[in-house]
Order: C-alpha cells, then structure tokens, then sequence
C-alpha cells in the first residue's frame, strides 16, 4: 500500500499535512501519535471512509479496494440488541454470503474472536472484551488481506488484549496485511514490525520497530546501592543519570562496559550492590524523544492566562 | 441493499417502543375517541363519526415513524455506524435506501392493523379497497419522506421529536383530523387546504365510504406522493452533508 502526498483540511484546521507512507505486504504496521495527530484521519482515508482529501491511496495500483479490506473503527459498531450471530451476519451478507456459506464463516468467525459459546446472546450482555473482539470479527467476514485497526483495544482487560494479539498474530501468519493505530507503545513493540510517528498531520518518521530503537532509545543500567554515595564521588562520568525507583538510572550508549564500570566502582568505594539492570530502550522513549512531552489537546491559549483570543487582542 | 433492509427491519420488529407509538397507542385514542364522541349516538351518526375517527387518528400516527427515523439516523452517525458502512462495498444510496424501505414498510404494516381494527371492532366500511390500498402507500412514502428529510437535517434526537410533534400534532389539528373541517374558523380552514393531512384524510375516509370519485381519488394520491416526494429531494439534497457529518 501506497500513499503519497496525503492532505486533509477540515476547514482552517490541517489534519493531514502530505503524509507519505508504503505499508510492505504481509506486515504489522504500527502508526502511533499523540491525540489530533491526524491518526485516525489518516486510518478514514485508508479505510475509503473519508474519501475527500488530496493526495492519492493505492494499494498495488487499485484506488478501489474495499473488497479486499476490513476496517475496525475505534468505536463499537454493533447493534446492541442482536446477538453476535446476527451482527456478523450482517456484515457478511454485505459483503456477499449467503445461505450455508455464510453460516458456516460465521461459525468460523465466532470460534476465531472466541465467542463461539456466546453467538446466540445479545451484544448488550457483553463485556467491553467480548464487544471488542466481536467488532473485529465483523471486519474480517470476507477474509480481507489488509485489515486496518483504530485502537481495538482501548478499555478492554488483559485477558482480551492478549487474545486480540493472538488474534493478530494468526492473520497475519495467513497473510494478512494489518495496519494498527494505537496509543500503548507496549503494543507497537509486541505486534507490529515497523511503524510510523505521526505528530501534527505529519509523518515525523518510520521504519523497523528494532531500527528505531537503535537509532534513537538509548539504553540505560539501573543500579540501586545499599547505601547512596555522596554526589561528589563522579557517577555522571559514566552518562546522564536521573533518580528513578529508589535508585539511579544511567543512559549510555555502551551498557555493558557502564555496568563492569559501575560494579568496580560500588566495590572499590565499599558499598554493596543490591541490584545492577540493564533496562532495554522501548519505542515510548522515541516517541517522546520524536514528538516531545507537552500535551497536544491542551488549548494552546491556556499557558497565556488568557482564554479567548479576543481578551490577547 | 437486502442485508441493510434485512438488518433494520429484524431491528424495528424488536423495537417495543416502536410498537407501543404505531400501534398501541392509535388504538387507545381511536377507542378513546369513539367512546368519548360517538356512544350515544345513533347508527347513522355512530357511523359517519368512526369514518372520521379512524382515517383520522390513522393519519395523525402515521407521522410518528419520524421518531423511530431520527433516532435509528442519529445513533448510526453517533455511533460510528454510517463511516464503518463507508468502508464497505455497500454505496451510500443503497445505505439510505436500505434504512428508508423498512420504515415504509412499517407504517403500510400500521395503517393496515389500524384499519382492520377499525373494521373488526367497530364495523368500518371498506367499500374501496383498491383506492385505499394505494392511498396507503402513498401515506406510507409521505410519512417517511418527511422523517427522512427530518433525520437529515437534525442535530438531536431531542430535536427530532420535538419537531415530529409539530409536524403530527399540529398538522393533525389544523388539518382537521380530529374534528371536522367546518366546525374550525375560516382562516384553519385555509390553512387546512395546503397541509398533507388534510388531502390523505378526506382521500382515505370516502374512499372507505366509497364516495371517493376518481378524480379526487388522483387528486389526493399526487398531493401525498409530492408532499412525500418533496422531503425525499430535500433528504437527498441534504444526504451528502449528513455522510461527511458522519464519516468525521
């Protein structure tokens, strides 16, 4: 899938500053941003959703894939008062299935997001999981080969994510395309093999979750003494360093020599070694080191005092 | 399309409310309404009083499918619906008419029970059952035609029933349906004259009687079918805006 140029206004406001991306086939591609970055216009646009922008979607030169694609919006779309049967009866009559076929996907379907002992009870009955995992089922009657994921798992419980992951897991074994917009960076790193950072309606970068690290996470080594040393013994000579957990953090870019040089160090200065970690760089510290930590939904008036425009004129 | 019309009408059927505005409470205010104005009067009067009470409160219930529209739009537009149908292979003409075609079914259905009520119960003629068969249909696509346009152009639910109150009970009174046309001032009279009640009521009540001619009959049944007509073309004019409202 590629996508080149992508711009969305609505009204003055850009959402979608020309973004550019190639999703390869067969991938789990992580697209990650802080709130209004412009992920969910951009998942719309994929998804033939919004369909006036500027710009051009192809996916191996078709404008017009729908056929081939299923979308699970953020939001639950089901009817509350049907049972799960009927809701992705629905969608696959929809998308064509009839008869014996269709029932037959929908058992398949049931028994593939885990509420095959459940079909016949009413949505409403349901847990937040159980509602999540129905909402993807209903996107994948049609055995679509890209399928595009706006945060399926917001508000659900461990149990639901794990099986969401296997979920996942599983169609893209079978070949699946799937694009996945989330806000959990725990997420990206467990189920997507690259990534794109999306702040303020632009692509800011993408690429292999592990080359991202690389090249922007640094690592650190915790260590936690019995005893705290005086800050003038010259710890800060083996990185920046930051209080954390009760102990101290040191980032740098060679940990293990850090962590030799550190042990030597508690030793010769008679202070015994409670615990001595090498803490692996995880895709939040590249977000943050990308897109900074200020708030993106906070009105950038309030920092004034001031709480219109007119009271700044 | 069928998946949509299949999908809204399983909803509709299961929807108590809806059955408790279409058919339960037209029944009550006919009972009511015969009770109250035509007991103690003779055969003759008796009778010509159920001609008017019946197509009348027939007409006045039919507008209240723009409750269930209103609703059924609104919370598909809220809730995601109409964008994750966007993504589908199902365009949006099929969309609109595959939530439309239920609800005229619905109100045909309900102008049906409400009749064989009136003739089960109290002895309603049905001397021109043609005629009142296509005026049936014609009320039906007038009735979803405004709830249409309705459902288009509102921003809440709340607003949508204000106004179906506006359009049902106001248009039920100044349209003479629930007293005679005669007994209102002259200037409700004139009103009456452009107001679709008025034409579907006067078309339904002689032609259950059997007086309806076939001029009036073509003459009532355009009046509906443009009046409906007319909130379909707004509806459609005013559908675009509501996909992009929809689809964020």
């Amino acid at each position: 899938m590629t996508l080149s140029h992508v711009k969305k206004s609505y009204g003055k406001h850009v959402a979608l500053r020309g973004v550019e991306l190639m999703i390869p086939s067969g991938s789990c591609y992580g697209l990650v941003g802080p709130n209004g970055a412009g992920k969910s216009t951009l998942l719309k646009i994929l998804a033939s959703v919004i369909q006036d922008y500027e710009g051009k979607v192809d996916l191996n030169g078709k404008g017009d894939f729908k056929d081939i694609m299923g979308y699970v919006p953020q939001e639950i779309c089901l009817e509350q008062t049907f049972s799960a049967f009927n809701n992705l009866s629905f969608f696959g009559r929809i998308y064509g299935l009839k008869g014996k076929r269709l029932k037959r996907r929908v058992q398949e379907v049931l028994e593939e997001v885990g509420l095959a002992d459940r079909s016949q009870d009413k949505v409403k009955d349901f847990s937040g999981g159980m509602k999540r995992r129905l909402n993807i089922g209903c996107a994948l009657m049609h055995r679509p080969s890209l399928i595009i994921m706006d945060e399926p798992t917001v508000g659900i419980d461990p149990q639901s994510r794990k099986y969401i992951f296997q979920m996942i897991h599983r169609l893209q074994e079978q070949g699946c395309t799937i694009i996945y917009a989330t806000h959990y960076m725990e997420e990206v790193e467990q189920i997507c093999d690259n990534v794109a950072f999306i702040d303020q309606g632009k692509m800011i970068e993408e690429g292999a979750v592990d080359d991202l690290l690389q090249k922007y996470a640094v690592p650190s080594v915790f260590v936690k003494a019995s005893k705290p040393l005086p800050e003038s013994m010259g710890m800060d000579t083996f990185g920046e360093i930051v209080d954390y957990n009760g102990g101290l953090l040191v980032k740098t870019d060679n940990p293990l020599l850090v962590m030799k040089s550190i042990s030597t160090f508690y030793q010769s200065n008679h202070t015994e070694v409670e615990r001595l970690e090498l803490v692996q760089p995880k895709l939040e510290d590249v977000f943050f080191s990308l897109t900074g930590s200020t708030l993106r939904d906070v009105n950038p008036l309030a920092k004034t005092g001031y709480t219109s425009k007119k009271e700044v004129i | 399309m069928t998946a949509m019309f299949k999908f809204e009408m399983k909803k509709n059927l299961q929807d108590r409310g809806l059955l408790f505005w279409m058919i339960i409470l037209p029944i009550a205010f006919i009972v009511l309404a015969v009770s109250v104005f035509a007991s103690g009067e003779d055969g003759t009067m008796k009778q010509q009083m159920i001609l008017s009470i019946v197509p009348g409160y027939v007409v006045t219930f039919v507008f209240f499918i723009m409750i269930s529209m209103v609703t059924a739009f609104l919370k598909d537009r809220d809730l995601g619906m109409t964008a994750r149908i966007a993504s589908t292979p199902l365009s949006p003409q099929l969309y609109l008419l595959g939530k439309w075609i239920p609800y005229m079914f619905i109100v045909w259905i309900q102008i049906i029970i409400l009749i064989a009520f009136g003739k089960v119960v109290y002895d309603l003629p049905i001397v021109q059952p043609l005629f009142v068969f296509f005026l049936s249909i014609a009320l039906s696509f007038m009735a979803t035609g405004f709830g249409l346009v309705l459902s288009l152009f509102v921003k809440t639910e709340n607003m949508g029933i204000a106004l179906t109150q506006v359009i049902a009970l106001g248009g039920a009174m100044l349209g003479g349906l629930w007293m005679p046309l005669d007994l209102l001032p002259d200037i409700i009279q004139k009103i009456a004259h452009l107001l679709p009640q008025y034409y579907a009521h006067q078309a339904l009540q002689d032609a259950l009687n059997g007086t309806l001619t076939y001029k009036a009959f073509f003459q009532g049944l355009f009046t509906i079918l443009a009046y409906g007509c007319a909130g379909f073309i707004l509806g459609i004019i005013r559908y675009p805006h509501f996909l992009k409202q929809a689809r964020g």
